[in-house]
């Protein structure tokens, strides 16, 4: 295996193995999505609207706000005692350390959008068996996305007065595709269309989460270099 | 020219050399409007020991930040046994150990787990044998599996300077290690710091602790408003009556 891999492999490691300890992230994203879950059902009058056409919708908010809880902080444990700094002083390739953060965040967040899934499904009545593996897909891809963005904009909040109440700012603009595109795909998945319908949007939401970690790693030396 | 300045001419080396291994020319740093290193030159030979002293707000973190690569320079170069610091190439990072008063540690992972982590960044192979020698090193073998959040600060220290040199780099860069030590631990940190005299380093250490920075010295400097105010060798230093001379530099710039 070479260094480079190496090297995103040990930051991978180390970013689980804090949140395996912490529980920090993890329990306020799960927290906030088990939360969003129950307080939408209640919010929606079934006598006009059926909670299935909204629910797609719902999916993806509540994984956004949900997600910005635990990337937003992707920072907060590497500012103490400066070890983040030990890290840029490293001979890793700041493009490694971001795409190594980037994979650590998606791992926690793809699994939170499972149980956002989840909590749908049960609040909401979804029958998404037909299409499961492929919404499941369509969430992955979604937080691959969300999370290379986020990663990045992230390490540009940290370093500001303003800090996580500036990262929604500079990052739901940046999302309006991937959630367009996101909640097209989940809506008719969830609804039993055939997958020919939504191949246009599948495709596009993967350029846009490729194209967001490809811009993630270009860009992330300029965000952390002093 | 005053006296001060004079000497201080005489001291500073502003020729290239090709034995040296630390080489800083005009380097200058700014924030905004503020001038924290103000064109600094500097050349360290193998073997050689500077101690840099200065006020705060002298620019001797900015300096030391620069020559380990951890910020850019508004201008100036620094050069690694004749290689200029490319910040698009971190090959040269391995060449480079830095002990800051943070720590850089993760206070969740072990004390064993911090070092594994940092001997992954850069490469090591010989991870068992070199963590467990470092953390020997330090008298933290018995706190291999302790979190880092349950040390104390004097064994986080101890840590972080086994981290700075676990990967044996042939420059080593200090920033304040003294601060907040008891003295137990002031002497394990000494004892380690007089190891890296071994004639093949290279160590730049920036301390208000006039006694603990002299003894380690081979070549001193006071740093004041982001220049070299006065720097010597340490053999031609009075140690009782450097205090005296100190304060002296200080005030005159």
């Amino acid at each position: 295996m070479s260094l480079y891999l190496r090297q995103i492999g040990a930051i991978v490691r180390k970013d689980l193995l804090l949140e395996l300890r912490s529980r920090e992230r993890m329990t306020s994203m799960a927290a906030f999505a088990v939360l969003a879950g129950v307080l939408f059902s209640f919010s929606i009058d079934t006598a006009t609207v059926r909670p299935q056409d909204v629910a797609a919708g719902l999916v993806w908010m509540t994984l956004v706000f949900g997600g910005l809880l635990g990337v937003g902080r992707t920072f907060h444990l590497e500012a103490q005692d400066g070890a983040f700094q030990g890290v840029l002083t490293s001979p890793a390739p700041k493009d490694a350390v971001f795409l190594a953060k980037t994979f650590a965040n998606f791992v926690m967040l793809y699994l939170v959008s499972l149980l956002v899934l989840a909590v749908f499904a049960l609040f909401f009545g979804l029958d998404v068996g037909q299409n499961l593996r492929w919404v499941v897909f369509v969430l992955g891809l979604g937080s691959l996305g969300f999370v290379a963005l986020g990663t990045l904009f992230a390490a540009v909040a940290t370093g500001t007065s303003m800090g996580e109440t500036l990262l929604p700012v500079l990052v739901f603009p940046l999302l309006v595709p991937m959630v367009v595109y996101g909640v097209g795909s989940t809506d008719r998945l969830i609804a039993g269309r055939p997958l020919a319908e939504v191949e246009g949007n599948i495709r596009m939401l993967g350029a846009f989460a490729l194209a967001a970690v490809a811009a993630g790693a270009a860009l992330f030396r300029f965000v952390v270099e002093d | 020219m005053s006296t001060v300045q004079a000497e201080t001419a005489r001291a500073v080396d502003s020729g290239h050399r090709e034995s040296a291994v630390l080489e800083a020319r005009g380097l200058v740093r700014e924030y905004g409007p503020v001038v924290a290193v103000d064109g600094i030159d500097l050349s360290l030979d193998a073997g050689e020991f500077l101690t840099i002293f200065g006020p705060n707000g002298a620019g001797k973190s900015s300096l030391l930040g620069m020559l380990g690569g951890a910020m850019r320079p508004s201008r100036g170069t620094v050069r690694i046994r004749g290689a200029e610091l490319s910040y698009s190439d971190v090959g040269w990072r391995n060449r480079v150990g830095i002990l800051s008063h943070r720590g850089f540690l993760y206070a969740r992972l072990t004390a064993e787990e911090n070092l594994r982590f940092y001997g992954r960044l850069f490469g090591l192979s010989d991870l068992d044998e070199r963590v467990s020698a470092r953390l020997d090193r330090v008298g933290l073998s018995d706190r291999a599996g302790f979190q880092v959040r349950h040390l104390s600060h004097g064994m986080r220290q101890r840590l972080a300077l086994a981290r700075a040199l676990l990967h044996d780099p042939d420059v080593v860069l200090l920033d304040e290690p003294y601060t907040g030590l008891d003295p137990s631990a002031a002497q394990v940190l000494r004892t380690v710091l007089e190891e890296l005299r071994d004639g093949e380093r290279t160590v730049v250490m920036v301390t208000h602790d006039l006694r603990q920075g002299l003894q380690l010295a081979t070549r001193v400097a006071i740093q004041v408003a982001g220049r070299f105010a006065w720097e010597r060798s340490a053999e031609a230093i009075d140690t009782n009556g450097f205090e005296s001379v100190y304060h002296r530099v200080v005030e005159r710039t």
